[in-house]
């Protein structure tokens, strides 16, 4: 494996009505792909901000509502493929989420969990990433 | 007027909404028009649920594709289902818009 590139999606719209949020999910999801077919490791890094707080809400039933694979379903794949996954700390108290609500791939055997961190702690994030993507 | 008016957004509309007078007006909060009844952003709940003699419905199956249920749903906003709605907009209301 030659370089390394470090990805960042920031997620800053609601979920369902807009597609957005889902298309980072499954573009951080495919980094380990990506990675088999060029030479670069590719690292993700998933942040909610904003309204964008609101997909990480647990218990999300849009399969048996509409028949589509729910955002929590994807978010659950990325813990359990140990991405980084950080919300904004402001945002879920503006919108009064508790942090027991948010979606949790402990049930997967994932080690990862959602990190909730001040805005100033993603902001630093993306400092570090080489690339950095709003969904 | 018998008005009913679909809000699938969370932000962003309150300006228009604010200024909509109606005879009768029913207020469908639908895809993540949910939001309004189920947060309370800064501690508080949406104003959209302020407007006086308004009929607010908010739609089971959005309300569970995002996570929440029947339970946290504000005792202004009565939970319909699809069949629910179809009534509604068929028999009780003249026009529709989406806001």
């Amino acid at each position: 494996m030659g370089l390394k590139n470090k990805i960042m999606f920031v997620v800053q719209r609601p979920p369902y009505k807009s597609e957005d949020p889902k298309l980072a999910l499954t573009h951080a999801l495919s980094s380990g792909v990506t990675s088999i077919h060029i030479d670069e490791e590719v690292v993700p890094t998933v942040a909610f901000i904003g309204d964008g707080i609101l997909n990480c809400v647990r218990d999300q039933k849009s399969m048996e509502a509409y028949g589509i694979i729910s955002n929590e379903r994807h978010i659950k794949n990325m813990l359990a493929t140990d991405t980084k996954t950080l919300v904004c700390k402001e945002d879920i108290e503006r919108l009064g989420i508790k942090e027991e609500r948010l979606i949790d791939a402990s049930d997967m055997g994932a080690d990862m969990t959602i990190k909730v961190v001040p805005f100033n702690e993603i902001l630093k994030e993306m400092e570090e990433n080489d690339h950095l993507m709003f969904f | 007027m018998k008005l009913g008016l679909f809000f699938s957004d969370l932000h962003g509309i309150e300006d228009t909404y604010d200024r909509i007078n109606s005879q009768e007006l029913g207020v469908f909060l639908v895809s993540n028009g949910i939001y309004h009844a189920v947060l309370k952003e800064n501690g508080k709940p949406s104003k959209i649920l302020n407007k006086k003699g308004a009929s607010f419905y908010v739609l089971k199956e959005d309300l569970h594709t995002r996570g929440f249920s029947e339970g946290e749903v504000d005792s202004r906003v009565k939970v319909i289902s699809y069949d629910d709605l179809v009534d509604l907009v068929m028999d009780r209301y003249e026009k529709l818009a989406w806001i």
